[in-house]
């Protein structure tokens, strides 16, 4: 098999599973193919949607391929294998992002966001790609097929932009903890959160939603810096040896 | 967080095998098969994924095989989003990794190419 299947019934992400699998793994999936489903903060269940078929797209992508085994991935020429439902810079975020995240600059960013995509959209987009690359990853290594794309819901986004938010050390805006307001809702397990947790704290909602399924598959926040603990079936260095690996397979330092 | 946790447990690890691949002086156990596994989702080689996950069943059993499965699909999201917002890869871990301890693993010389880039 060179390419992954995608399922066909699609009410669980491991209905076809010869493993047993923790409740709360199965559920963290439901939920967040559920919130992909539904209208997000700047986009509508159909883009939302759009965004994860077109993240299983990118995989297929023959110019991203080149990209990856270009020394230069910024000189290749060409244009991105896409499905023609979203804008130019939006299949330029998704696909770079999945195919060739290790290399991504700055100006890169700055380019999707002059293409038009407004910074509250690319980050909702960057949590739908985070998430869906994480479940589908995660049956693809349990050996299942992708689950299928859930039909996307009615009503509007919400638009909301934490008043916190603000651009400093990273490319796009994030919301410091003693930022948080009371209208962004539930933000921070402690004021002491990490920096890849604060990464979506933009769009309060896709941070919420990305942690309460990421969490389900390494380790939860009160535990992460508890070297001695773990929650898992296998000892605490064997996960940080594998969260290392797969990090570093990907060029990065998280 | 590899060098923390193996120091508690007193497990040998080699910091550069994070970036080189796993040599002998990494006494985790299990390593090679976990490792193997990783790397065959990573290159998302169904047939290789296929026999190193038998192989961590086999070793470790269900519930094994399917954290190993899930933590390796966590670190899908984490860099992506990590690379994308451009969060700073010095406060990785809290901000407490050492920058030599970034350069022993190999780390830093991905952010050389990017800077350069």
């Amino acid at each position: 098999m060179t390419q992954q299947q995608q399922s066909k019934s699609g009410t669980s992400s491991f209905d076809q599973s010869s493993y047993s699998i923790r409740p709360d793994l199965v559920e963290s999936h439901r939920k967040a193919w559920e919130a992909i489903g539904a209208p997000g903060t700047w986009l509508t269940a159909e883009r939302r949607v759009a965004v994860a078929a077109e993240v299983r797209q990118a995989r297929q992508c023959k110019f991203c391929r080149q990209i990856k085994e270009a020394l230069s991935p910024y000189g290749v020429k060409g244009s991105h294998e896409h499905l023609g439902a979203l804008s130019a810079p939006e299949i330029e975020l998704i696909h770079r992002l999945v195919n060739d995240p290790g290399r991504l600059s700055e100006k890169w960013s700055r380019s999707v966001l002059d293409g038009g995509v407004s910074e509250g959209e690319y980050v909702e987009i960057v949590g739908i790609i985070a998430s869906v690359s994480i479940m589908d990853t995660c049956t693809l290594a349990l050996g299942l097929p992708d689950r299928a794309l859930p039909a996307p819901g009615a009503g509007e986004p919400t638009r909301y932009r934490p008043p916190g938010a603000r651009k400093k050390a990273a490319w796009l805006p994030i919301v410091e903890p003693p930022d948080v307001v009371e209208s962004d809702g539930p933000m921070y397990p402690n004021p002491k959160a990490s920096y890849i947790y604060r990464g979506l704290s933009m769009v309060p909602r896709s941070m919420r939603d990305y942690w309460a399924m990421a969490n389900s598959h390494y380790l939860p926040g009160e535990i992460v810096y508890q070297f001695d603990k773990t929650i898992r079936a296998i000892t605490r260095p064997q996960t940080e040896l594998i969260a290392a690996r797969v990090s570093a397979l990907h060029q990065c330092a998280y | 967080m590899l060098r923390e946790s193996s120091k508690i447990s007193n497990d040998a690890v080699e910091l550069s095998d994070v970036t080189r691949g796993l040599s002998d002086a990494t006494g985790i156990a299990n390593a090679e098969i976990l490792v193997e596994f990783a790397e065959a989702v990573v290159q998302r080689d169904f047939p290789r994924v296929a026999v190193a996950r038998k192989a961590v069943f086999d070793a470790l059993g269900n519930d094994a095989t399917v954290d190993t499965a899930a933590i390796i699909a966590g670190f899908h999201g984490f860099v992506r989003i990590a690379d994308a917002i451009g969060i700073p890869y010095q406060t990785a871990a809290r901000g407490e990794d050492a920058a030599e301890l970034r350069e022993q693993a190999g780390i830093s010389a991905f952010y050389r190419v990017r800077e350069q880039a």
